[in-house]
């Protein structure tokens, strides 16, 4: 398993459409007071840090928008984000403002971890930035270097508890008793826990801090559950302050846009017709429809459609808040630009794309080979690898079933009739194999057809040599 | 004018189907090869679709073995995903199966199995793609099913009996048992056409 985990500091901040030059924050509250979160670069340069108080953040900035954190709003980009990784792996899941994704089958397809990583980047929406990253073989770990230690890479589960060493504990987890607890007896990093004897560190804050460390380090299994991409698209951003000409619009849009562009990469999807609802904070919504002659995933024609459609709008109030919607999308057909070339591409990326996921062995085609035994009859190949040499079908075979056993299954024999979930019934005799001899690997075998008292039938075979039976086959 | 085109256009794509005449009513179909399923199925394999052959033990797999003949001619995949157990290269071969474009994908099972199945009915690579899932969502069948749309690929669900009860987006539902050496095909659901026909067909492996 190799997990990378992409971290968004500022998904918090970019739940809201801002224009950069205005000054915002997000807060929460701690304590029972308001307390800066977050905040962008405008309001940095006015003196705002995160962790100030909102009064002081206020005096220092009296034009600062603030809204609460919303975390609601910041899962569902999350979301859309993960839209954005499942291009990338199948096995997509999340923990707070953090995608984590395994890479370990898509290395190859990708060309490599770099590679994989640049091209991640390069696609991110906008949304998303700036972003980090890190990658380790557990899930954790990854998550936690990616707020630590950006572009940081550990391939081996065995290095990863030395370069876990030196990260304080509060960077590990935010439960404040144990921090406290940790903090008095002395324990301020990772590796200040390790050292301790383990029955030491539960007897004095519990089990549980050791079973994170343990999934940590992947001492024990960290389970994650499959996300999966919701069939539709909808997000909704909210304004930071209300807009009232069109042209604003804009830079909020652009966001969707990019977030639907993702969803679509990841869904081998195009979008024909996209669905705008602007909300006022006293009429009703504006709802209207951006068509497309076919189905795109283009960024810049989706925008441009965007521009004319507004351009022909009246508000009837400000807007507060933007949603689009595409609750129908089409398979992904040939685009200028697009790194496969023909949407879906050919055979080669088909297995290409499979055999990365499950394996060199995973996918394989079958041949004919000369030979009487069943069993050595065929034989697994790369796939297309048979079509060349030409081995006539056997005729014979004709009577064989549709299915083999991988190899054949010694049955029991009671009162002289061998027995598959009761006793078998046998049919006429059907075929007689006497071949191998020269190899030392004689086979002597009478096949026949068997029926059980269930009705199911059978392959079976009397090996004339020793008179044991066994099962090669099943008929369909 | 216009109506009348609109109404023969949704005739033709099987979205509309009269109730006296069951011809020409269903979507594109592929010929079984078996007369009296293709009467009883409407004309055969729908196409780019679904269907669900359900059975205790997984059988099924001779009634396709003429169109496998047929598709094998093409220049794409058979695809096998999971099968209980190995195809028996020489007996398909015997019976006109071009083995050559049989690709056979082994997965872990569950959510990784429908993973490649998704891929291979998307790609358009392949012109059949069987499986043999045990539990399965609607909204996973949804999937698989838009996956066979897209690629325009037969994809066959090999399944048990407890999954009739479920709601299914498949084109093609039918119920199999073998009756003396014969297999008893029975309809549960068919697009254009009335339900709850039954065939018996011969069994040819």
């Amino acid at each position: 398993m190799h997990w990378l985990a992409w971290y968004f500091p500022r998904l918090p901040l970019a739940c809201f459409a801002v224009a950069p030059e205005q000054p915002f924050a997000v807060s929460r509250s701690e304590g029972g007071r308001d307390r800066i979160d977050r905040c962008n670069e405008a309001a940095r340069t006015l003196g705002v840090r995160a962790g100030m108080a909102l009064a002081e953040a206020l005096a220092l900035a009296p034009g600062l928008a603030v809204r609460p954190r919303d975390r609601r709003r910041e899962g569902r980009l999350l979301e859309a984000l993960g839209g954005w990784a499942w291009r990338y792996s199948s096995h997509v899941t999340f923990d707070p403002l953090l995608v984590l994704l395994e890479v370990e089958g898509s290395l190859r397809l990708f060309g490599g971890f770099e590679r994989l990583v640049a091209r991640m980047e390069r696609e991110l929406p906008e949304a998303g930035r700036p972003a980090s990253w890190a990658a380790a073989p557990t899930p954790a770990a990854a998550a936690l270097l990616a707020r630590v230690a950006p572009g940081t890479r550990v391939e081996h589960r065995e290095a990863l508890a030395q370069r876990l060493d030196a990260v304080p504990l509060h960077r590990f987890t935010r439960n404040r008793r144990w921090l406290e607890l940790m903090r008095g007896i002395g324990l301020a990093t990772i590796g200040d826990c390790l050292a301790l004897p383990r029955p030491e560190l539960a007897r004095r804050l519990g089990h549980e801090p050791g079973l994170l460390l343990d999934r940590l380090l992947g001492r024990l299994p960290d389970p994650r559950p499959l996300w999966q991409p919701p069939e539709q698209f909808r997000q909704r951003l909210l304004l930071s302050c209300e807009i009232d000409r069109v042209e604003a619009l804009r830079f909020p849009a652009r966001r969707l846009v990019e977030l639907l562009c993702a969803f679509l990469r990841g869904r081998d999807g195009a979008a024909q017709r996209l669905r705008w609802r602007l909300f006022h904070r006293e009429a009703p919504a504006t709802c209207f429809e951006t068509g497309l002659l076919e189905p795109t995933r283009e960024r810049g024609r989706m925008l441009e459609l965007l521009r004319h459609r507004l351009e022909r709008l009246v508000l009837p109030a400000p807007v507060v808040e933007v949603e689009l919607e595409v609750t129908q999308w089409h398979p992904f057909r040939t685009e200028p630009g697009d790194l496969f070339g023909a949407g879906e591409g050919g055979d080669d990326l088909l297995l290409e794309r499979l055999r990365a996921r499950l394996g060199e062995e995973a996918v394989r085609g079958v041949a004919l080979c000369p030979d009487h035994r069943p069993e050595r009859a065929w034989r697994f190949c790369a796939p297309l690898d048979g079509e060349g040499e030409e081995v006539p079908p056997d005729p014979s075979a004709r009577q064989q079933p549709l299915w083999l056993l991988p190899r054949p299954q010694p049955l029991a024999v009671r009162r002289g009739r061998p027995c598959h979930r009761g006793p078998l019934r046998l049919q006429p005799f059907l075929q007689r194999v006497e071949t191998g001899w020269w190899e030392g690997e004689e086979a002597a075998r009478d096949y026949y057809r068997a029926v059980n008292p269930a009705g199911e039938r059978f392959w079976v075979y009397r090996e004339r040599g020793s008179g044991a039976w066994f099962l090669h086959g099943v008929f369909d | 004018m216009a109506a009348e085109a609109s109404l023969e256009s949704l005739l033709h794509r099987g979205l509309l189907w009269r109730g006296n005449g069951r011809e020409g009513a269903a979507g594109r179909a592929l010929s079984s090869g078996f007369r009296e399923l293709d009467e009883a199925t409407g004309g055969g394999w729908p196409s780019g679709a679904l269907v669900e052959l359900v059975s205790p033990g997984g059988q099924g797999l001779s009634l396709l073995v003429p169109l496998l003949v047929r598709l094998g001619r093409e220049p794409r995949w058979l695809a096998w995903v999971d099968p209980p157990w190995h195809p028996h290269a020489p007996a398909l071969a015997a019976r006109g199966v071009a083995v050559s474009r049989i690709l056979q994908v082994r997965t872990a099972g569950g959510a990784e199995g429908l993973w490649a199945a998704e891929q291979l009915l998307r790609s358009g690579n392949c012109a059949v793609v069987m499986l043999w899932p045990g539990r399965l969502g609607t909204a996973r069948l949804r999937r698989l099913q838009l996956a066979a749309e897209e690629g325009d690929c037969l994809g066959v669900l090999f399944r048990s009996p407890e999954a009739v009860a479920a709601p299914s987006p498949a084109a093609l539902r039918l119920r199999l048992g073998s009756r003396g050496g014969k297999l008893a095909v029975e309809v549960l659901k068919r697009r254009g056409g009335w339900n709850g026909g039954r065939v018996e067909v011969p069994c040819t492996g």
